[in-house]
């Protein structure tokens, strides 16, 4: 598989992955960095994001998420889950 | 003129003499089909089996002992050159893994035995709970016979 390849992941090749402007920051020695608050579930996660903190919406809440080397090619909101498990009333 | 049957008369005499054909260090009987013998492996199928069976010339219907020696060896030698049983199980086992680790939705779809890709759940979830586990194709079936 072609590098490139793994970030589209069944998407076809003109297109490209799908790429959503995220206000990444450039980490500041020495300075906290804050985790990026975002409801873009749908962007990829690409190789530049690896090891940053995310925060992903999941229509009530903002999930934390840190992103690792496997994730890459995966889409943002596939960590943050929006079901919640059904139990039965006690 | 010798007619050759493949299940039969002929049969019975060489399993007289061969009561365990061993292939690739797992014995078979030697009345069982090349082609299931072959299938039984972890990873062969119907299209694979037909492949090998076609590159040492053995009839679709053959029987395990009914095949010489020489070919049931090189059997052997063809199947230790492939991904097939556990080796193949590990390979699916570790992408199933790699999804739960990662925490993705469909790791933990697999991890709670449901379907993966959106389907309805309301009722008829079987496939799903036979197959979306994370030990996948585990468990030992049995050979032989």
């Amino acid at each position: 598989m072609q590098p490139t390849r793994c970030l589209l992941k069944g998407r076809s090749v003109w297109k490209g992955p799908h790429i959503v402007p995220l206000p990444i920051t450039r980490p500041v020695p020495g300075q906290r960095i804050k985790p990026i608050r975002t409801q873009a579930r749908s962007a990829t996660i690409l190789p530049s994001f690896v090891g940053l903190h995310f925060q992903v919406h999941n229509g009530k809440i903002y999930n934390d998420v840190t992103i690792t080397e496997d994730m890459v090619g995966h889409k943002l909101g596939e960590f943050s889950t929006t079901r919640k498990p059904f139990v039965w009333k006690k | 003129m010798v007619i050759t049957t493949y299940d039969g008369y002929d049969l019975q005499k060489t399993s007289l003499t061969i009561l365990q054909v061993f292939v690739l260090g797992i014995n078979f009987h030697p009345q069982k089909l090349v082609k299931k013998t072959l299938e039984s492996f972890y990873s062969l199928g119907p299209q694979t089996s037909a492949r090998i069976m076609a590159k040492y010339t053995i009839h679709p219907l053959a029987r395990l002992g009914t095949l010489p020696v020489k070919t049931v060896t090189s059997l052997t030698a063809e199947l230790s050159t492939m991904t097939i049983d556990n080796d193949a199980r590990r390979i699916v086992q570790d992408n199933i893994k790699r999804l739960r680790d990662m925490g993705s939705y469909r790791g933990r779809r697999h991890a709670m035995g449901l379907p993966v890709r959106g389907q309805q759940t309301r009722n008829q979830i079987v496939t799903a709970r036979k197959l979306n586990v994370l030990d996948r194709g585990g468990g030992d079936r049995i050979r032989g016979t």
